[in-house]
């Protein structure tokens, strides 16, 4: 019984949930590191998945594929960064907009391009890239299928993924960009008055969040789903928010936070097969993830501390 | 050939002309000192100075070439720095990261770290600036805070350094600090311009004094040449009396505030407030003098119902207010000016008019029954502002639109205005320039003499002085001493108040009512 839920297949799979978590909440963490709240990641991952996938279909390739998913992401964001750090809006409100906008506009365009909605036809996808022989049996060689399972059997950006947050942290902590970057969330005026742009920082970092966030929306459509369905990010985007702060806006603590939440959506897959042996609604098992979410902000973690001036647009003089 | 020279400068903003063609010269090694009133446009044309606004006319020269500067980089890469009377240093960050922002050490985008700390060590050690480069900004106290801030200036190359109102959150030990280090920055050959309002500290610390108001500079002269008098005369524009005399002698009338045996807790749980005991009568003032810290705050916040005393009463006209909140308090008849006018005494985001009629604003005839009548507050918001002389365009106006001594006005517009029977006034002239000061304590003066009973607390021993008709000393929670207004002056007073009386006084005369000591 135990041995049909925690297999090696469990912690691959939890992997593979938590990779799109973590691009946008990596996103999440540099655009609200800079002092801007990104609600926007949900209708950006979308928008992404739906390039992406347009592009797949257009040209048969899944690395044009996702190129377009992370300019997409980017090119929506810009958006975003428009209204709220130029124009001063709301920017909860200016998430909000776009979240509705995204949602709509790929809607729209499923019916413009493909003449229905719901699902596009499937695409092709990225493959894993190792793939090794299992040697003979014994005890050995089922260490091997675990090992094997869990660290070679994923698709690209998931690996990209481990590698974007590693290069992430250093980078905030150790470089002047990441300097500046942690300088804008919390005193903007400080950064403006030794002469650096606030709004060519902000627009940087917002235009980063949304090329993540595209690239996390390839991932859903070009390695796991194959193919685009409306609505399919189905609050990711809000959960890789949690992320971020569960992670304390950090990106090694944001990809940390995702695979924890990544491994309660695995879980809530392998719990299904329980259905024919307790009688527990199959929904039970699906509010898994968002149950753990609500729990993690509700401050079970303890008090995370957000940077000063998130959420504060920049004016100057 | 001066280092920094502005001639003409000219900034206007909507309905203000805030720099009237401003000339002024500063030479290497000098410090000049730019005085004038709160609003008098010292800030602006600084911040003109160092990029953050752009003139509407005139030119700065520096090194006697005119320089076009439009932003606080281009300032900097002149060699002009500037520490904000608000400080933009990043709290979460350490001293080294603070300093080095925007020009941070290193190649290839990756920041040199141990030479960035080298950098700053050798700076600090040169300039005698002593502070601890690894340290959470968050986790400095402020004059240490000031010291990066200056440090920060240094490191980008200052020649000319630009302090704006550099001691208005500093201790009098930190202002000692401060001054010796702009003497030796001045050693070094930098060159510094000290925004101010404080006579003492110009006469203190100048080499040459600017003064200005309303925009214009009106005046310039050298602390040799002048004394407080002559300067404060130049900074209003008319004489200012900077110790009013009282013409009358205090009445004291019935008694009005009975303090017994007050014990009160301070938010650490020590005891603030260790058994004081005292009275004030009708047309007196007394004035409670400390060090700041010695309880006075606490005993104040349990006089006007902010604060729960351990133990004690506290009698207004014969009423236990003791354990009574602040509305029953005012309703009692007691008026208070907070010491903290942005936190306790308005609502920035009010306008005049709401902020004059809060406290009232649930009685007759401001109120009738449910409903506010704003006809009514409209009228009294009218009368007070002329009354009281608080400069604005109109009672619609936000609260923290105004500047700190207009709206330190409408706070004892409010509260004198109201006519209470008891006034407690805390350090009622905190961060006011010497027009303002005046204002306020002929105000304070004016309540006495129509039978008003006043509390003033206050660090400032010239408010003490000029203001008390009795002086109960404070020190570690105790009232240490009294003095009658004729036998104290600033001697005794700083001796009592560091303590220096603890051990003479017996114990009978701790515990003897002080009430109409001098009557």
């Amino acid at each position: 019984m135990l041995g049909d839920i925690i297999t090696p297949d469990l912690f691959a799979s939890a992997l593979r949930m938590a990779t799109p978590l973590a691009l946008a909440a990596i996103g999440g963490t540099i655009c609200e590191r800079a002092g801007v709240v990104n609600i926007a990641l949900e209708g950006i991952m979308l928008t992404g998945a739906f390039f992406g996938t347009a592009m797949v279909l257009l040209t048969g390739s899944p690395w044009l594929g996702v190129i377009a998913a992370v300019a997409s992401g980017a090119g929506i964001s810009a958006v975003h960064a428009f209204a709220s750090i130029n124009l001063r809006s709301n920017q909860v409100i200016s998430g909000t907009a776009i979240n509705l906008l995204a949602l709509g506009l790929t809607g729209f365009l499923m019916e413009l391009w493909y003449g229905h909605p719901g699902t596009t036809d499937p695409i092709k996808v990225l493959r894993p890239i190792f793939n090794f022989e299992s040697p003979g049996g014994g005890a050995i060689a089922e260490a091997w299928r675990w090992f094997d399972s869990i660290v070679f059997s994923h698709t690209p950006i998931v690996y990209l993924t481990i590698l974007i947050a590693i290069v992430a942290q250093v980078a905030i902590h150790r470089t002047k960009w990441g300097l500046r970057l942690r300088a804008l969330g919390e005193h903007p005026r400080a950064v403006d008055t030794v002469g650096v742009s606030v709004y060519r920082g902000r627009w940087v970092a917002v235009l980063m969040s949304g090329a993540l966030a595209g690239l996390a929306g390839a991932n859903l459509t070009i390695e796991q789903v194959g193919s685009f369905t409306e609505n399919m990010t189905n609050g990711r985007g809000f959960i890789a928010l949690a992320a971020n702060i569960f992670g304390r806006w950090t990106p090694v603590g944001s990809y940390l936070a995702s695979l924890l939440f990544g491994f309660a959506d695995a879980l809530q897959i392998k719990l299904q097969i329980l259905r024919g042996v307790v009688s527990i609604p199959p929904q039970l098992f699906l509010m898994l993830p968002y149950l753990l979410t609500v729990i993690v902000l509700a401050g079970v973690i303890g008090r995370a501390v957000a940077p000063a001036a998130v959420g504060e647009p920049y004016e100057k003089g | 050939m001066p280092v920094l020279e502005l001639r003409e400068v000219t900034k206007a903003f909507p309905g203000v002309l805030a720099n009237d063609r401003v000339s002024l010269v500063l030479e290497k090694g000098e410090i000049v000192a730019l005085l004038g009133e709160n609003g008098a446009g010292k800030s602006t044309v600084m911040n003109v100075v160092y990029g953050l606004l752009s003139p509407d006319g005139g030119e700065v020269l520096m090194d006697g070439r005119p320089a076009r500067i439009k932003s606080p980089r281009q300032a900097i890469d002149l060699g002009i720095g500037m520490v904000h009377q608000h400080f933009m240093l990043v709290e979460p960050l350490t001293v080294t990261e603070n300093i080095v922002l925007g020009r941070e050490p290193g190649r290839f985008g990756a920041i040199d770290f141990a030479t960035a700390r080298r950098r700053v060590e050798e700076l600090s050690l040169r300039y005698g600036l002593k502070v601890d480069p690894d340290a959470r900004i968050i986790d400095l106290p402020v004059g240490m805070q000031q010291r990066v801030e200056i440090l920060k200036a240094l490191y980008q190359g200052a020649r000319v350094l630009i302090l704006d109102e550099p001691t208005a959150v500093l201790t009098p030990q930190e202002v000692r600090e401060l001054f010796s280090v702009i003497r030796s920055l001045v050693d070094e050959g930098l060159s510094v311009v000290f925004i101010t309002h404080k006579l003492e500290e110009v006469m203190a610390v100048a080499d040459r004094i600017i003064v200005m108001r309303a925009g214009r500079v009106v005046g310039e002269t050298s602390p040799e040449k002048t004394d407080d008098v002559g300067l404060a005369r130049l900074m209003v524009g008319r004489d200012v009396v900077l110790r009013i005399e009282k013409t009358t002698k205090p009445t004291c009338g019935d008694t009005v505030l009975h303090v017994e045996d007050l014990r009160v807790r301070s938010d650490r749980g020590l005891e603030a407030v260790a058994g004081v005991t005292f009275s004030v009568c009708g047309g007196e003032i007394v004035a409670v003098a400390g060090v700041s810290g010695n309880g006075q705050t606490e005993l104040v916040e349990s006089i006007v119902g902010l604060r729960r005393p351990l133990a004690g009463t506290i009698l207004l006209k014969g009423v236990d207010i003791t354990r009574a909140d602040a509305r029953t308090s005012i309703e009692a008849g007691l008026s208070h000016i907070p010491e903290d006018r942005h936190r306790r005494g308005l609502i920035l985001q009010f306008d005049l008019a709401e902020n004059l009629v809060l406290g009232d604003h649930r009685v007759p005839p401001y109120a009738k029954g449910p409903l506010m009548r704003p006809g009514q507050v409209g009228a009294m918001a009218a009368t007070r502002i002329a009354d009281y002389d608080i400069r604005t365009p109109s009672a619609g106006v936000l609260a923290g639109n105004l500047s700190g001594g207009n709206q330190q006005k409408l706070v004892v517009a409010r509260e004198i205005g109201r006519d209470p029977e008891l006034l407690v006034a805390a350090q009622p002239t905190r961060g006011l320039d010497v027009g303002a000061i005046e204002f306020v304590h002929r105000q304070i003066l004016a309540a006495r003499e129509s039978g008003k009973a006043v509390l003033l607390v206050s660090l400032e021993l010239e408010e003490v002085l000029s203001l008390a008709d009795r002086v109960l000393v404070m020190y570690e929670g105790r009232i240490v001493k009294e003095l009658a207004s004729g036998e104290a002056d600033a001697e005794t007073l700083g001796y009592y108040m560091t303590g220096g009386g603890g051990e003479k006084l017996s114990a009978q005369e701790l515990q003897a009512p002080t009430h109409g000591g001098n009557a």
